[in-house]
């Protein structure tokens, strides 16, 4: 039957609910077997205090039978349900008339206080058995009250301070477990607002094809529905909404263990428990709604900075080319100014150039397609090739490279670590004078290269420290030109190696920007093999 | 060159052939131009350049096609123009056949060192047993090598890499190249080799301090012996 079950609700609901009648019937059975084991208990009782009075009532008479017969049924208050009670109360005053008031075994009483003592103490009984039982009845809702204010507490605790979603889950589930005693399983919203297929990882039971369409349609009707609820009363699970303020952010599927049925005070709570998951789950929305609305937002103040600083960026070098190649192309230009001129266009071609070769750079780094190659590489070459990239703009600074000769091979990719070099050496040289000295420094410290530049500038200052690898950031006494894209890029090529590049100010002045690379380096004897 | 060169430009972007065509006839060329692959191909066929200058992306045949086809039947020394730069695109070209490559935007002086390379052909061994340049000097029947006139001991490898970087002076080697002609075809994932002899044979030929070196890597390509200036 639960196999041909389709997803289509209608024919769920048009099926006969045996294992639901079944299930009840147990229930019923249950708690009828229940009553009568309270009963029989109940009998034991008045049966032993019956046998006591027998013992006392030689020496003490039958009045004070009374009173240990109105204990008898206090006592039993205190523990056993009202129905057992209340006829507890009854057969102790019968018994009481039947065989202690004179004449014995019989109900007739022969005397006016007898009957009117026998009236007051079945009232008596029936009142003290009501009233007892009443007040253990409301210490159990109480209890239950603080048992589920507790869970709830704990649930809140959990869950909603955890660190993350998906422990808090977790942890709201196996509480949900070790409450309840059942199997939990949670099926919670997609960012599609669908309800997701699969069961959240947390849960403690998949669901069923049968279960899986009970879920969906709690999920479209925002009631409960499953085990003892109508309409889907087929289904093994009990399906809860999890109903927040403003939707409802999935559903909790709560199976019990060895077919035992939820009472309505679990049912409460459950249903508490569902409501509370679904504001975390909620919460947890709302905050990532607000997190990605800063992304779009810092990406739009991105977007802007990039159209200001690359639209300067590229439309000032055209237009000193286009100045230029205008002054050329005049007659009158005699040849000193045409070598001039000519010098300038290079250059602002030149510069044209490096800003075209940052964006890609970047755009390569943010479309997160750099994978790199990893190549046996000698330091010290990588170190002189990147001087000789950085080209011209090194000319009018001292280069000093401090590498040991005896540097083993290191795996890397080269190009990759080259471009990273030779934008430090750029800033190197645009933030200190001419004719200081740039040093380079390339050392292996066990699985590491650590390769850095160190200038003789002015340093740089907390904001720079704080800011400077961040995309178009520039110094606030920066030299016009240049993008603030360079170190960025340097960070963005070292992530992609794995590495990592750090900033400082120098003790004797000046900054040191310094990579550090996870490398793998050429066993000492491979030389030896190799000769 | 006695007689005038022929170069075969194959670029779909007129502006390109045309600036092209201003530096390779002021330096001496015959100039031919072809806007398309297809074009480009039957002009080789047809007028035989001595030298073409290839640009990838074309719109009818991807550039590496063309060079793929072009080598099936010509031996042209084939410079590759691209606005592709990675190493991956550069050693892709090599492989199929091209003789160097220049990245757009080029220098027009490196472009003409470029072509002049590769149109060197006939390695200088066979012909001519001495080689020189700046300050380095090979005699590849003594198999001496002299550093300003003093000879250096090379192990037998290192004159072998030095002797191969030489004889395609100028234009790149790329390493899997270098590899299979100097330790053979099964040594062509063995880049560690080559790192660690070319190691030792700069430290071995090239002057200290000096600026300009004769052997230059061409990262995550391979090799480019350069040839000094008017040298």
């Amino acid at each position: 039957m639960l196999d041909n079950a389709g997803p289509d609700p209608a024919g769920l609901l048009a099926q006969p609910a045996k294992t639901t009648r079944r299930g009840y019937l147990t229930q019923k059975f249950a708690r009828v077997m229940m009553a009568m084991n309270e009963f029989v208990l109940a009998g034991i009782l008045a049966v032993l205090v019956t046998a006591v009075s027998f013992l006392i009532e030689p020496f003490a008479g039958y009045l004070p039978i009374a009173l240990l017969y109105l204990l008898l049924v206090v006592a039993a208050g205190l523990k056993l349900r009202r129905g057992p009670v209340l006829a507890l109360a009854a057969t102790s005053a019968l018994l009481w008339n039947f065989l202690f008031i004179p004449p014995h075994f019989t109900f007739y009483i022969d005397k006016l206080e007898d009957a009117m003592m026998f009236a007051m103490f079945f009232v008596v009984a029936m009142a003290m058995g009501h009233l007892t039982s009443r007040l253990r009845l409301s210490e159990m809702a109480e209890r239950r009250r603080e048992r589920r204010t507790a869970a709830l507490y704990e649930l809140t605790h959990q869950a909603a301070f955890a660190t993350d979603l998906h422990t808090g889950l977790r942890a709201a589930v196996s509480l949900i477990e070790s409450i309840s005693g059942a199997q939990v399983a949670l099926l919670l919203r997609q960012k599609d607002h669908t309800l997701s297929e699969a069961v959240h990882p947390a849960s403690s039971f998949s669901l069923s094809e049968n279960e899986k369409s009970g879920a969906a349609e709690v999920f479209a009707h925002k009631t409960a529905a499953g085990r003892l609820t109508n309409p889907l009363a087929d289904s093994e699970a009990l399906h809860l909404p999890l109903q927040a303020r403003t939707a409802v952010m999935g559903v909790l599927s709560v199976r019990p263990r060895f077919d035992k049925a939820f009472g309505p005070s679990e049912r409460e709570l459950l249903e508490a428990f569902a409501v509370l998951i679904g504001l975390i789950l909620e919460k947890d929305h709302v905050v990532e709604a607000l997190k990605r609305a800063e992304i779009l937002e810092a990406s739009e103040r991105l977007r802007r900075a990039l159209l200001d600083s690359v639209s300067h960026e590229l439309k000032t070098p055209l237009s000193a080319v286009r100045v230029g190649v205008d002054a050329l192309s005049k007659q009158t230009v005699n040849g000193r100014e045409k070598e001039a001129t000519l010098r300038e266009v290079q250059s602002a071609v030149r510069r044209l150039h490096r800003v075209i070769d940052n964006l890609l750079d970047m755009t390569r780094i943010e479309a997160g397609v750099i994978e790199p190659k990893l190549d046996w590489c000698d330091v010290g070459e990588l170190v002189c090739a990147a001087i000789e990239l950085a080209g011209e703009v090194l000319h009018k600074h001292r280069i000093v490279i401090e590498a040991d000769e005896a540097l083993p091979m290191v795996k890397l990719d080269q190009p990759l670590l080259e471009q990273c070099l030779r934008n430090l050496l750029i800033n190197a040289a645009a933030w200190s004078k001419a004719g200081t000295k740039i040093t380079v420094c390339g050392d292996v410290d066990g699985d590491k290269l650590v390769l850095s530049v160190l200038d003789e500038g002015k340093g740089l200052s907390e904001s720079d420290l704080a800011h400077i690898f961040e995309k178009f950031y520039r110094a606030s006494d920066a030299q016009p030109g240049g993008t603030g894209l360079g170190l960025s890029i340097v960070e963005g090529l070292v992530r992609a190696h794995g590495g990592t590049v750090r900033a400082a100010n120098r003790e004797t002045g000046g900054a040191e920007f310094r990579l550090t690379i996870p490398v793998e380096t050429m066993r000492e004897g491979v030389m030896g093999e190799l000769a | 060159m006695s007689d005038k060169s022929t170069a075969l430009i194959i670029d779909d972007e007129v502006q390109i052939r045309r600036l092209l065509s201003i530096v390779l006839e002021a330096e001496g060329y015959r100039v031919l131009e072809a806007e398309s692959g297809r074009q480009g191909l039957s002009d080789v066929a047809l007028r035989r350049p001595d030298v073409v200058l290839l640009d990838l992306g074309l719109p009818d045949i991807d550039g590496m096609d063309l060079l793929k086809r072009l080598r099936e039947w010509s031996r042209v020394p084939v410079l590759i123009l691209s606005v592709r730069g990675g190493p991956e695109d550069k050693v892709a070209a090599m492989d199929s056949g091209a003789d160097d490559y220049v990245t757009k935007p080029f220098d027009s002086g490196e472009l003409l060192a470029r072509l002049r390379a590769v149109q060197r052909r006939a390695p200088l061994g066979s012909e001519d047993p001495y080689f020189q340049a700046g300050h380095l000097a090979i005699d590849f029947n003594a198999r001496t090598v002299t550093v300003k006139s003093h000879e250096v001991k090379l192990t037998s490898t290192e004159y072998a890499l030095l002797k191969v970087l030489a004889q395609h002076a100028g234009k790149v080697v790329t390493h899997k190249q270098l590899l299979r002609e100097v330790w053979g075809p099964n040594a062509e994932e063995q880049s560690q080799y080559l790192r660690v002899y070319m190691n030792h044979l700069r430290k071995k030929i090239e002057l200290p301090r000096a600026p300009n070196k004769l052997l230059k890597t061409e990262a995550g390509i391979g090799y480019r012996f350069v040839l000094p200036a008017g040298g």
